[in-house]
């Protein structure tokens, strides 16, 4: 293989590439990134077996060619060349990089022990409001859970649902929902995507300009077409927990106020909330909320947010939340105010945006013994 | 579920085991982990004299790889083990096995609050939980009752209505009514649904007769969506109660509510049933269940010995389900099983299975009350050897092995001490008794015939 290749893009290519390529693989092939020139095309390719990408650049390709290179090591090395044309040259198993000053040569690995990657959307596939979808996923990916025992958790839900969409997604402990009116696509299906695809899929969708989407039933995968990148990702299998049961139908107390003073006043708690596993006590009153926070070592705090509450209980109400959860839920927001509507200090908390009916979000609060 | 089982399909673990342990020597380690260990066998079908393999891979990368660079590896290895030639299907999809039950959710936003509603709900129905479809075992004598209580759970009120299941004791008709109750309420904890036995209904109705309270009483049952009424043969004679069944029957089913019955006869065979709700129960749908065969006790022995937490090697599940012949003895026989192993300190094995077994009429109920002579008559008969030669000296194969079986009936089935059945058989040793009890259990786990056998003596009795 013998091409010449624009640094920029290469290097973009490259440094996407190497977020899918898995770093402690057992299989050192899986570790690297598999190029191919065809046409006037360079591919650039690695998967995890989980999830895969495949970007397609332009090139000047003078043979055709493919190859495996460690992951690492051609992204750190090209991502340091000068700006401008680069040339590729594979002979057997070793890889010459040069530009008019330098001058490389990397050993690889035969291709051939390199997986399948999805390189096109296939036959049907249709077209996604890119910027929708990605503010809903901004605002769903981060309730997912990390816990690898409970597979399922660490999915986002996409419901389809006569043109609208919802993603939901939940660790146990709260719960996220945004629904999208339109979506392209006009069946009932119901697949979970893993997060950390659709993390990826976020920050490759940034830069590109048109997002599609197709479903392979058979090979169990979805696969998103971004410009001119192909990422594919597994279905994970099993059943979503059913959401809809724990929404709360109605809430007795309803707590509105502005997002910034409640971010402020969370944060200020947070810092004692540290210590003792990440507490932050509500006390709700006529007027405010008294937000506070208290460590045995470190001291305590309290600040006073104002609020509009309705439906106070005639004894006053207290319920204690996580402050990260309601920090992540926080940074979700668009809109400038936040409402809160609780029930019953066990039942969780539905905070949801005045200025975005769409977007709904559970906290379960945390149970102290008094 | 268990569907029928034969032998080659309880094997599949093993030969796929096998076959992955003959390719982890000829690839690297890395290669075997990476490609091969998420593999599993999906399913196995034999088509004249080939298999046809599907193999079942956790993504599509594995797929590709597996089916483009080791096919012949697998097939070679394949053949080896099945001695025959085999093609190969690769299928993406998660080893069943591995799946984790993700309703058992326990996170503080999902588990308390469904559990606590459905337990209620099991209350106020009087559902008993753990009858589910997923532990019912289905075999030939039981499918068409399974099919459809699954239909009427997919679709109560319209799919047979009524639903009437009849059969023996011990069979399974109240754990599918049971399943039917269980389906329903997971769907919607809050379904108006009730079951009752016969003998609770007619309870109520005297009740209300007496307090003065029978308005209650059918508020409580005609507003149901679902009535499950077990042993319904109790309501037969009782003139009032019929009358009231018989309004409570059509004021459910107007209203598009479920009834589903269960009873030890049919319709038509219940005395003193009235001629107006026997021809309501016979516009349903009347689905009989036979007592179970022998691969079906296989299954439910296995079922029973999991939810036991004990683990059985196919060839003693075989043993049992050869020896006891229903539901309910097989737990009881689980039961002490394990009591005994724990006793003794001891591994499940299976000389303790078969000792068990040989003693096992003083635990578990006697179902013939004959006299051993009766039994020496029938077992000469039904093999058509004189009484005199069956206890007498002889010992050609074609004697002796009626001999064993008629000693096996007597120690099993009558709970005669060992002594006693060597009088009876010819004044013989109670060692000869031991060999030729063990010997049959363990020969009824392998031969058709002498199962047969032993249920033919049997139902003559």
């Amino acid at each position: 293989m013998k091409l010449e290749v624009l640094q920029e893009n290469f290097s973009r290519a490259l440094s996407t590439a190497s977020r899918f390529a898995s770093s402690r693989a057992q299989l050192p092939v899986l570790g690297n990134i598999y190029l191919s020139a065809k046409k006037n095309k360079l591919l650039v390719c690695s998967t995890n077996l989980e999830v895969s990408v495949a970007i397609s650049i332009g090139a000047k390709v003078s043979s055709e060619g493919e190859i495996t290179i460690p992951s690492r090591v051609i992204s750190e090395l090209v991502v340091n060349f000068t700006p401008g044309a680069i040339m590729l040259n594979s002979e057997k198993e070793i890889l010459e990089i040069s530009s008019s000053n330098t001058n490389s040569s990397v050993s690889g690995m035969n291709a051939v022990d390199f997986p399948e990657v999805p390189q096109s959307l296939g036959k049907t596939s249709y077209s996604f409001p890119k910027e929708a979808l990605l503010q809903a996923l901004s605002q769903v990916v981060f309730a997912a859970s990390t816990d690898e025992t409970r597979p399922i958790l660490t999915g986002v839900l996409f419901l389809f649902k006569k043109g609208g969409l919802s993603l939901v997604a939940t660790d146990g402990f709260r719960l996220s929902q945004k629904k999208l009116q339109d979506a392209g696509f006009h069946q009932e299906k119901k697949v979970i995507l893993p997060k950390s695809a659709l993390s990826e899929l976020a920050r490759i969708g940034i830069e590109e300009q048109d997002l599609k989407l197709s479903f392979r039933e058979e090979d169990n995968q979805v696969v998103f077409g971004v410009g001119d990148t192909i990422l594919s990702t597994r279905i994970l299998e099993g059943d979503f927990p059913e959401f809809e049961k724990i929404i709360p139908k109605e809430t007795n107390i309803k707590v509105s106020l502005d997002k910034d003073d409640l971010l402020r006043a969370v944060k200020l708690a947070s810092v004692f909330a540290r210590d003792s596993a990440n507490i932050v006590r509500f006390s709700l009153k006529k007027d405010g909320v008294v937000i506070a926070a208290e460590s045995q070592m470190a001291g305590r705090q309290e600040s006073q947010v104002e609020a509009k509450v309705e439906g106070l209980p005639t004894g006053g109400f207290e319920i204690s939340f996580n402050y990260r959860f309601l920090e992540e839920f926080l940074h979700a927001v668009s809109g400038g105010d936040v409402n809160i509507g609780l029930s019953n200090e066990n039942a969780p908390g539905v905070f949801t945006d005045p200025s975005d009916v769409n977007f709904l979000h559970l906290i379960m609060p945390v149970r102290v013994q008094v | 579920m268990y569907s029928a089982l034969s032998t080659i399909m309880l094997d599949t673990k093993k030969l796929w085991r096998d076959t992955l342990e003959s390719i982890k020597v000829s690839v690297s380690p890395a290669i075997f982990s990476t490609w091969f260990s998420q593999t599993f066998l999906a399913k196995i079908e034999k088509q004249g004299t080939r298999f046809v393999i599907e193999v079942g891979c956790a993504s599509p990368f594995i797929k590709t790889t597996i089916e483009s660079r080791y096919f012949g590896m697998l097939q070679d290895s394949l053949v080896k083990s099945l001695e025959a030639s085999c093609d190969l299907t690769f299928v993406v999809r998660q080893n069943p096995d591995k799946k984790t039950f993700e309703h058992t959710l326990d996170t503080p936003l999902f588990q308390k609050d469904d559990k606590e509603e459905i337990n209620e709900a099991f209350l106020r129905t009087h559902i008993r939980p753990g009858f589910t479809f997923e532990n019912f075992a289905v075999s030939s004598s039981n499918q068409m009752a399974h099919a459809a209580a699954e239909a009427v759970s997919n679709t109560p009120g319209s799919a047979y209505n009524p639903l009437f299941i009849w059969g023996g004791v011990g069979v399974g008709k109240t754990h599918l009514m049971l399943a039917i109750g269980y389906c329903l309420l997971a769907e919607n904890p809050l379904a108006k649904i009730l079951f009752v036995s016969g003998e609770e209904f007619t309870n109520g109705i005297v009740e209300g007769i007496r307090n003065k309270t029978t308005t209650a009483f059918r508020d409580k049952y005609r507003r149901l969506k679902a009535l499950l009424i077990d042993d319904i043969q109790f309501i037969a004679g009782k003139d009032a109660v019929q009358e009231e069944f018989f309004h409570t029957f059509n004021a459910l089913t107007n209203a598009g509510g479920q009834v589903i019955m269960t009873s030890d006869k049919p319709p038509s065979d219940i005395s003193k049933l009235e001629e107006r709700l026997k021809s309501r129960f016979e516009a349903g749908l009347i689905v009989d269940i036979a007592p179970p065969d022998f691969e079906l006790r296989c299954a439910i022995t296995q079922i029973k010995s999991k939810e036991r937490g004990i683990e059985l090697p196919m060839d003693l599940v075989q043993v049992i389900a050869a020896n006891i012949d229903a539901a309910r003895p097989i737990e009881g026989f689980l039961v002490k099983l394990a009591s005994q192993a724990r006793l003794r300190k001891t591994e499940i094995s299976e000389d303790l299975v078969n000792s068990l077994i040989g003693k096992g009429a003083e635990s578990i109920a006697l179902k013939i009350r004959a006299k051993p002579l009766d039994v020496i008559s029938a077992v000469a008969k039904h093999f058509s050897v004189g009484k005199k030669y069956l206890l007498g000296e002889s010992r050609v194969r074609p004697i002796a092995r009626p001999r064993q079986i008629l000693m096996y009936l007597l120690r099993r089935e009558l709970g005669l001490p060992l002594t006693e059945v060597g009088r009876l058989v010819g004044g013989r040793d109670h060692t000869t008794v031991m060999h030729a009890v063990e010997k049959i259990t363990h020969l009824a786990s392998e031969d058709v015939q002498i199962r047969e056998d032993l249920l033919g003596i049997k139902n003559s009795l």
